[in-house]
């Protein structure tokens, strides 16, 4: 499992991560979700090493990540598909994977297998490969050595719905077999799709985590979406009742919780087609959520002389 | 023991995994020079301008000029310029390419890294050497073929020296170069700038200034490391104090600053 414990990551004035402490259990699959910049990768970067977090540490399995010997066999890691020589043929950055970990050939041919790369196309180039092929090739390297925990950084980013929901079931899988998985993304409904559980994060911290009930559970219905056979009976019978109606598309919008359109449609016996809630869900709030840690401003970089517009690539 | 049978899931069991050798990861350092179109035709382009030289040599020298040895200076000076653009590139292609975010995620420990890279160079560099020398013997051959009657004995200080020292010095300039810049493109400029620009720079100064020649080898590393492949290809007391001076400059640090930046760099 990976443990984040008061992980903070400053750059010069600026905090890319604010005391983030977040924990991912083995058999589950942890969705890190949060816009641009949030400050997701600095949070996984730190977890492998490659960042020194400036307070705070990251643990996986109770061990500091550069205390791991042989980490590949432990650890699979997805920071960035693209991040590879791309004058090297997919089978050839495979290799050089399996040989680091000492892994045999074979394991090779059975991850490319895995994430359905045929062989004409683990032979070209990485810079002739889609953004799919890439998270595909990247998917393969993180699972090259074994491990029981994977760290992916926006793996599903590129992927086409069949290649999402393909990924979903080899996270689930994974994470069933009892591995720990760590995955983030910006887009809420990759996450909703394959994620058990939510760490939602905006300017470096965190704003809400938990599973998606959990998360939904705070959230009032106040306005419903509803369509009846007989539009006007129901629009009729919603108004003798105090209920504000509009229409909306083929049906109406009504200032109430779903429950209670129900219930006069049960009353009058109005057939109704679709109704469903208005508000909420996890994109509003992960929306309102996030909403006042939205970039709009460029951060304030390190002291430099001169001002830089934008942050640096 | 404890009362639990099976290790807390919430630990990883990291005793049974071993430490991954430093010779397997100079190995597959070696072959990340070699497995890219750039690289490998990099070191054919380098070995094909040796042919080149040699055929231009061989055709245009006296014929008494051709023995073995003068064919293997040669081979070396070719080698000496450009076998450390090699190096260059595969220490900056871990920033330039990126791929550094893969190698020390699978290798956190950096410092390993680093001795896994200088052996892979420097078994390279040997690679090289030997097919550069026996290159050297083929074009000596040619040289027979073109009029020459040459000597096969190599002086042991000018295969030392001239060869296999001045090229491993070479090799090393390209990690300094190379961990110090960390970009591909501007390593190779760095690289010519030091090899070419530098010394003549020195030299037209000084042919400008009297005395600033007496100061030059002792400032200035090509100018110091021509004593290794001319004359006898020993170099005096005074001329080994040269090289020393100006390798702790020009050699030793920017390699001890390089690797310190290598070891602390922030892969993106």
């Amino acid at each position: 499992m990976i443990k984040v414990e008061g992980l903070t990551r400053r750059y010069g004035n600026f905090t890319a991560v604010d005391d983030v402490s977040f924990v991912c259990q083995p058999g589950r699959v942890t969705g890190f979700l949060g816009p641009n910049g949030a400050g997701k990768t600095t949070t996984m970067r730190v977890m492998v090493g490659l960042t020194p977090p400036s307070a705070g540490r990251v643990t996986i399995g109770g061990h500091l990540y550069h205390d791991i010997p042989n980490p590949g066999r432990h650890v699979g890691v997805l920071l960035d598909a693209s991040a590879q020589h791309a004058g090297r043929t997919g089978r050839e950055i495979l290799t050089i994977g399996a040989q680091t970990m000492g892994l045999p050939e074979s394991r090779v041919d059975e991850m490319l297998d895995l994430v359905s790369l045929d062989k004409t196309e683990a032979k070209r180039r990485l810079r002739n490969y889609s953004l799919g092929m890439k998270q595909r090739l990247g998917i393969a390297h993180a699972l090259l050595g074994d491990p029981s925990v994977l760290i992916l950084d926006e793996p599903a980013n590129g992927l086409d719905p069949a290649g999402i929901r393909w990924m979903r079931g080899l996270l689930k899988g994974y994470a069933d077999r009892g591995g720990t998985v760590c995955l983030s993304s910006h887009l809420l409904h990759e996450v909703e799709q394959i994620a058990d559980e939510m760490i939602l994060i905006g300017r470096g911290k965190i704003v809400a985590s938990g599973t998606k009930d959990e998360l939904l559970s705070g959230t009032e219905h106040k306005l419903s979406l509803v369509t009846a056979l007989d539009n006007e009976l129901l629009t009729k019978a919603l108004t003798a009742k105090g209920f504000g109606v509009t229409p909306a598309g083929t049906g109406l919008r009504v200032e109430t919780a779903p429950v209670e359109v129900g219930r006069v449609a049960a009353e009058q016996s109005i057939v109704l087609t679709d109704l469903r809630s208005a508000d909420g869900g996890l994109e509003e709030l992960f929306l309102s959520l996030t909403e006042d840690s939205q970039r709009d401003v460029a951060p304030q970089g390190a002291p430099a002389p001169a001002p830089t517009e934008g942050p640096q690539a | 023991m404890s009362t639990t049978a099976a290790p807390a899931p919430m630990q990883l069991d990291i005793s049974g995994t071993q430490h991954v050798p430093t010779s397997r990861l100079a190995r597959v350092e070696f072959r990340k020079a070699l497995d890219t179109r750039a690289g490998r035709w990099f070191i054919v382009a380098i070995l094909a301008l040796v042919i080149l030289v040699e055929v231009i040599y061989a055709l245009a020298a006296n014929d008494s000029d051709k023995d073995f040895q003068d064919f293997l200076s040669i081979a070396g000076f070719v080698l000496g310029y450009f076998l450390p653009i090699i190096i260059v590139m595969l220490v900056t292609s871990e920033a330039s390419q990126r791929n550094g975010l893969v190698t020390f995620t699978l290798e956190p420990k950096r410092s390993r890294i680093v001795v896994g890279k200088f052996l892979a160079g420097v078994a390279l560099a040997i690679v090289v050497m030997v097919v550069a020398a026996v290159l050297a013997v083929l074009s000596t051959l040619f040289g027979i073929v073109t009029g020459g009657s040459p000597e096969w004995s190599v002086d042991g200080n000018l295969l030392f020296n001239g060869f296999v020292l001045s090229n491993l010095i070479g090799v090393f300039i390209g990690f300094a170069i190379g961990m110090l810049i960390m970009n591909t493109a501007g390593g190779i400029v760095a690289y010519f700038v030091y090899s070419f620009i530098l010394p003549t720079a020195v030299g037209i100064l000084s042919e400008l200034s009297d005395g600033f020649e007496k100061v030059a080898p002792w400032i200035e590393f090509n100018t110091a490391q021509t004593p290794l492949f001319s004359g006898d290809y020993v170099p005096s007391g005074e001329e080994w104090a040269q090289i020393a001076t100006t390798g702790t400059i020009w050699l030793i640090i920017p390699l001890m600053l390089g690797i310190w930046r290598l070891l602390r760099i922030e892969f993106k």
